[in-house]
């Protein structure tokens, strides 16, 4: 070995050494003096997570034992379920609403009801609806951070001046008639289509009345479902399988100038609260109005009729600093707090009292309504089962089926029905029947 | 010899020893787990073959068997051809060498977060770029690419096709290994291109494309990431969900880690057979200067 | 001669057509950064903006705001640079060493290890993450980079096959003969073999530094500082679920990101054509 190769190979291990050295120094961990850190992970990014920031600012400046640390990171689900796996879990994670159930009948999430006693929040702070969503199968395990309502979005340009917007679904189907252009067999302007943007596939029952869950029974191929989803296929085949297909396959990412809604190759869509940002950040010229997504009229009675939803903020179990986290999860429903947040999101208020600042300030020109439909009795959200994401799956892929009429409504609804069975058998059994009852929250 | 034996487990020293701390505990955890049921979320509990049984009767299990072999069966030997075409290519001596080289490279690197969205804009289609480009060529009626369960497959064929970026770094690097002098000695004997890509190019590069092929094969039946991004839930109609996918959402999104396990294993068999099989097939085609 | 020309000629126009079929969607990911965000993505694609944003560049880099906070871009480079060099410099000494006893020396057991190491390639990764993950967290280091870039230094399954198949193209009779003037078979692997195998290695490093470049799943799951995340999750930090993503942003940020990588492969090819130059088989 010459001198060269040694001093070669010494200056690559000097540098080696720095990069090892650099890389530790940058992960130990430094406390933040006198003060409780409590590990935040929250799914958002962008500029969501940059304004839920503002909170966590707020709340660090507002008191000085508890430091809040916030991760932003899209995988947060995955990330907390390893870390929770681990024994090793965030503090505070923000989660999906669709995940509630699943993560509380596998015992990951704490009981809040005590320390949400302790602290004097009450059920009646909170709409109805969303309450519902925070105690999956009665027991309380997440708090808001934003929430939504939905509604039928329409294009002004096409509605005559003075003409009222479709009240009933009849009414949407006539004013699809009416409206959509179809020039040598291609589709260029359709008045509705159920597939776009297709988020809430899963529950088109709802409107004629059906529901997935009955009880402890599935009742996925019930009569008001496989109703609904003919009325879906009736959509598809009012241009023909094929023209349909064609039509949407030149839609653009929803989230882009090209969503159709925007491009105005559909001219009614049901979108939930934050429509009017995407509108304004690419196409901010688009007349639009938003009214209740009309029931068929022989559903009338279910008037208010609209599916609701939340991001929500929950303490996995196992986590090193409950109280503390309950602290700042308290800050972010204050009014004050929840207002600025859901103002900054555009998006409405989950809690009963509202300010009317909060609706004169609002980004969104409509969301008295939104509010207003969160508020309904009959507001309805994902059901509130166990394996809703194989349901969710099974649905979504049920629906494909339909719109390409591989399957008739009744063969797909039987078809996910027969698949689902066992599998809600098999996780009762095997999940519930044996379901730890959750963690305390003793602080 | 003995000497030699121990020469040599000093050299594989590290990747024993990593293989006994990173890989031994995962892999024999998983095949542990694969006879539980595992939430993740909560300890194990044995259950024994319920896992292996119920994928048997798994309709949507026997599906994704299905999409990834014909993902398999086409995208390996396809991406293989391109890759050693354009390796071939940029081992000549035509100007602007480092440009193409880098400029057929590179887009494989394009991070998966933009490359998702990329795609799915230039396979729209009505003004997708693919599209637009076979109208302007004469097509009347170019195939909805994204939502045509008849063709989905085919858009992660064309992909897979594009990302042969690294398969044709290795047969770059292997061309270059080739002696000069057979070349010339074939040129000597007056063979044209395609008798000196038959019998020198390819014997000599036999290795590596045995290399590439499995590496290529074992990577398909592994199928997940553009998938995942482009086409969720295996859309439209479950034609694009592969194997990874279902095992993926079947370990993270409906908590059943242990039957996602069981199908990892079932994996392994399928690719350990099928390795073998292809490394037997090939003892005759692949030539080592003598080993 | 003629001949000759003709097919330069040919290679050129074939070149130049598939290349413009290959980087087609990093030419688009590049002319949307600079795009006004009405334009990206638009029904009647423009290759050309209407104007040319090019502050969205140093936009992208400076995303955030004063009041809130910038992402660190800077930082995160620094991150990813860092995790990136330990695992070339692991992933090239470790995996050449290691080939090198499976492809060049004979010992007990060689084969059937040799078909283990194939073996833990398999096995897919989802199955794998709860246990290593455990792993990792009973050695203490989530939270660090260790995870990271430690493996690395223990070889991986593809790169010890991928050396070990370039190992064997080189003729026995090489290190025969240096066998026979007394050579160690260290003196043989560092002497003989290594110069030999520049080419590969340089394939070894190039598909680590790609690799670890922008590598998603690792830093997710094992970062939990927002100072110490890299690139890859960096750019998340332009997406957004309901608010909208501003696509000329992120597709600025991922050329900045990939822009690295495509200095880095441009200048590593050269070791591709040394390889034929320097080696004494040739000619």
């Amino acid at each position: 070995m010459n001198i060269r190769t040694i001093a070669i190979t010494a200056a690559a291990l000097g540098v080696l050494g720095y990069l090892v050295y650099r890389s530790e120094d940058a992960t130990t961990r430094k406390p933040v003096a006198n003060k409780v850190t409590v590990l935040y992970w929250e799914k958002w990014t962008g500029d969501e997570a940059q304004k839920m920031r503002r909170i966590v600012n707020n709340f660090n400046a507002s008191q000085d034992h508890i430091y809040v640390k916030m991760l932003s990171i899209s995988g947060v689900a995955d990330k907390t379920l390893l870390a929770a796996s681990g024994g090793n879990p965030p503090d505070v994670a923000g989660l999906w609403d669709t995940q509630m159930t699943q993560f509380k009948d596998a015992g990951a999430l704490t009981d809040l009801a005590p320390l949400a006693a302790e602290f004097g929040i009450k059920e009646e702070d909170y709409i109805p609806g969303y309450w519902k969503l925070m105690s999956p199968g009665g027991t309380l395990v997440a708090f808001p951070t934003t929430p939504a309502s939905t509604a039928l979005h329409i294009n002004k340009k096409f509605l005559k001046p003075g003409e009222v917007p479709p009240q009933t679904l009849e009414e949407l189907d006539a004013f699809t008639d009416r409206i959509s252009k179809v020039k040598d067999g291609k589709v260029e302007l359709a008045g509705f289509m159920p597939a776009e943007p297709g988020w809430w596939n899963w529950g088109w029952g709802y409107w004629f009345g059906g529901k997935l869950i009955d009880g402890d029974k599935l009742t996925i191929n019930s009569p008001e479902n496989i109703r609904a989803f003919e009325w879906v296929l009736s959509y598809s085949k009012r241009f023909g399988v094929r023209e349909t297909q064609n039509f949407q396959s030149g839609f653009g990412n929803f989230s882009s100038p090209q969503n159709p809604f925007m491009s105005e190759k559909v001219v009614s869509v049901m979108q939930g609260v934050w429509m009017a940002n995407f509108i304004d950040l690419y196409n901010k010229k688009l007349p639009w109005i938003a009214v209740p997504f009309p029931l068929p009229k022989d559903q009338q009675h279910l008037k208010g009729m609209n599916f609701i939803a939340m991001d929500t903020l929950v303490i996995p179990t196992g986590a090193k600093h409950k109280r503390e986290a309950f602290e700042f999860i308290a800050f972010v429903q204050r009014q004050d707090q929840m207002e600025l947040l859901c103002s900054s999101h555009g998006k409405n208020s989950p809690l009963v009292k509202v300010t009317d600042k909060f609706f004169n300030t609002h980004l969104n020109p409509y969301i008295r309504l939104f509010d207003e439909l969160a508020r309904s009795p009959n507001a309805a959200y994902i059901p509130q089962i166990g394996i809703w994401p194989q349901m969710d799956s099974e649905l979504k892929n049920a629906f494909t089926e339909i719109n390409l009429g591989t399957k008739t409504p009744k063969e797909a609804l039987d078809a996910a029905q027969a698949r689902l069975d066992p599998q809600w058998r098999r996780y009762q059994q095997q999940v519930m029947g044996r379901s730890i009852t959750t963690a305390e929250a003793k602080p | 010899m003995k000497s030699e034996a121990r020469i040599a487990y000093l050299f594989a020293m590290p990747w024993i020893l990593g293989f006994l701390t990173f890989l031994l505990y995962p892999v024999m955890a998983s095949f542990f787990y694969s006879f539980t049921d595992f939430s993740v979320l909560r300890p194990p509990r044995f259950i024994g073959l319920e896992n292996y049984k119920e994928m048997v009767q798994d309709e949507v299990f026997w599906m994704t068997i299905r999409n990834t072999f014909t993902y398999v069966v086409a995208a390996v030997p396809l991406s293989a051809t391109v890759a050693i075409i354009l390796a071939m290519l940029l081992n000549t001596k035509v100007k602007g060498l480092a440009f193409y080289r880098t400029l057929f490279y590179v887009p494989s690197l394009v991070p998966m977060v933009a490359l998702g969205i990329l795609w799915l804009w230039i396979f729209n289609g009505e003004h997708g770029l693919l599209n637009m480009s076979l109208e302007k060529l004469g097509m009347s009626k170019p195939p909805n690419w994204l939502g045509d369960p008849a063709w989905s497959k085919v858009t992660l064929v064309l992909i897979a096709m594009w990302g042969s970026g690294n398969a044709m770094v290795i047969y770059l690097a292997g061309l270059q290994d080739i002696p000069q002098s057979l070349y010339e000695a074939a040129d000597l004997d007056g063979a044209r291109l395609v008798a000196k890509t038959r019998h020198v190019t390819l014997p000599m590069l036999s290795p590596v494309i045995l290399f590439n092929v499995i590496m290529g094969m074992i990577g398909a039946l592994q199928v997940f990431a553009v998938p995942y991004v482009m086409f969720p839930n295996g859309a439209p109609a479950r034609s694009t969900y592969f194997f990874t996918t279902y095992l993926f959402d079947n370990a993270f999104r409906f908590q059943r880690m242990g039957y996602a396990s069981a199908m990892g294993w079932v994996l392994f068999l399928i690719t350990l057979t099928l390795t073998f099989v292809a490394l037997r097939l090939s003892e005759r085609q692949v030539h080592y200067d003598r080993s | 001669m003629k001949e000759k020309k003709f097919s330069l000629a040919t290679v050129h126009i074939v070149l130049i057509v598939l290349s413009l079929i290959f980087v087609s969607p990093l030419l688009w990911m590049v002319t949307t950064a600079i795009k006004p965000i009405e334009e990206t993505m638009s029904a009647t694609p423009t290759l050309l903006p209407s104007k040319f944003l090019w502050d969205n560049f140093p936009k992208a880099v400076t995303y955030g705001s004063k009041e809130l906070g910038y992402i660190p871009f800077l930082l995160y480079a620094r991150n990813t640079l860092m995790v990136t060099l330990l695992c070339v410099a692991g992933s090239v000494c470790s995996n050449a060493v290691v080939a090198y006893a499976f492809a060049r020396l004979r010992w007990p057991g060689r084969d059937f290890f040799f078909a283990v190491t194939l073996a833990t390639m398999m096995v897919p990764f989802p199955v794998l993450m709860v246990p290593t993950f455990g792993l990792f967290k009973w050695l203490g280091w989530v939270g660090s980079f260790r995870p990271l870039w430690v493996p690395a230094f223990f070889g991986s399954a593809f790169s010890i096959f991928l050396l070990r198949q370039f190992f064997r193209t080189i003729p026995m009779e090489l290190s025969e003969a240096a066998k026979i003037d007394g050579c160690s078979e260290v003196r043989i692997f560092t002497d003989i073999l290594l110069p030999l195998a520049k080419p590969a290695l340089a394939v070894v490093a190039l598909f680590t530094f790609m690799g670890t470049w922008n590598d998603f799943m690792g830093p997710m799951i094992y970062l939990s500082d927002q100072e110490t995340f890299t690139l890859s999750l960096g750019l998340q930090a332009y997406q957004s679920q309901h608010g909208g993503t501003q696509w000329n942003l992120l597709m600025a940020a991922a050329t900045v990101v990939i822009l690295p990588v495509i200095v880095v492969f441009f200048f590593a090819q050269k070791m591709f054509i040394q390889g034929i130059a320097t080696s004494g088989l040739k000619g």
